[in-house]
């Protein structure tokens, strides 16, 4: 029986499909059977994101109208064997589908898929309502800024609300250089403000613009963001890793700046 | 350094923001709230100021003080 987690963070643009693409193609690498679900219904994105886009024959929608089956909608992803990607709806909108719709899909890929991975739209109406509806456990993202943490903390006072066990906080595009200059809030002080477990810290990585730019995890990049990536999945399975430290690099470039940034 | 580091800033505000939200009042409440707390329980107990704190948490209100000095 399979696991639903979502995606979400309330504020936009602090990278939960990005996250969502890379957590799937991550837990797919350890052998785990994963379906992503874009759920944010008229603005498509996780396709993008996966180098999928000129595969999509049919769509979210189409599968809880009854317009194709639920197998004719899943796309196989290119790169990793057991990662699945149901598509949103380009040309509809969050009302195309309700809370039930979605709890019911969820509940028959349970039954194929080792996880379910929901990227949820931003904002807390109907389409975040539609993408908690089934879900088990949630993974909230947010970067190191006060919108980004506010907007993280009202979704996880609603989460806690609609009965939702157990969230965890992904820290997305820190930054140790300014966090030591005391201009970017740390780990420390964002998990102090939100009081959830953390799943992971994603450090801020020009690879993951380039795995972007290309349709293509991160995760399968030598880079620092794959790796903590990697970690993020082998946690999501229950697995004890401890947090890398993101200070200490081997990068020449770290090094070198290291000097100049002392104390 | 003469200037307060941005981070210290940014924690302030948000601390106000997230206790404003969570309990729904205005972003300085907080201050208001301790006080009154304070002004309410002391009537009853013998707590000091000093010892005396209150934080909102989502779901909780949480007061914890140690009693009064012998």
């Amino acid at each position: 029986m399979g696991e639903v987690i979502v995606i979400t963070s309330g504020k936009g643009g602090v990278g939960k499909t990005t996250t969502t693409a890379n957590i799937g193609a991550g837990l797919s690498q350890l052998g785990k059977k994963v379906v992503v679900i874009d759920t944010d219904l008229g603005l498509r994105n996780l396709d993008v994101v996966m180098g999928l886009e000129n595969l999509i024959v049919y769509n979210l929608v189409d599968v809880i109208e009854g317009t194709c089956r639920l197998k004719q909608a899943l796309i196989r992803d290119k790169r990793y064997e057991n990662l699945y990607l149901l598509p949103s709806a380009q040309t509809k909108d969050k009302s195309a589908i309700s809370p039930g719709q979605m709890k019911k899909l969820t509940t028959e890929l349970k039954e194929e898929f080792d996880y379910i991975l929901l990227d949820c739209p931003a904002g807390i109406e109907q389409g975040f309502q539609n993408a908690i509806a089934g879900a088990d456990r949630a993974i909230i993202v947010t970067t190191p800024e006060v919108s980004a943490i506010r907007d993280a903390d009202r979704i996880i006072g609603l989460l806690e609300k609609g009965g939702l066990k157990r969230s965890e906080l992904l820290i997305n595009r820190i930054r140790m250089d300014m966090v030591r200059k005391g201009d970017m809030m740390s780990v420390e002080d964002v998990t102090e403000i939100l009081a959830i477990p953390l799943v992971g810290v994603i450090p801020d990585d020009e690879h993951v613009v380039i795995g972007t730019n290309q349709g293509e995890p991160v995760i399968g990049i030598d880079s620092k963001a794959g790796k903590a990536y990697v970690n993020i999945c082998k946690r999501i399975t229950g697995e004890e890793i401890p947090f890398m430290d993101l200070n200490s690099d081997s990068g020449l470039f770290t090094k070198l700046s290291g000097l100049f940034h002392k104390g | 350094m003469l200037k307060k580091s941005s981070v210290s800033v940014a924690k302030n505000r948000l601390k106000a923001l997230v206790t404003s939200d969570r309990v729904h009042c205005m972003p300085d409440s907080y201050d208001n709230i301790c006080r009154e707390l304070f002004e309410t329980l002391s009537k009853y107990m013998g707590i000091a100021e000093d010892n005396f704190n209150v934080e909102i948490e989502r779901t909780h209100i949480l007061i914890s003080f140690s009693g009064e000095e012998a």
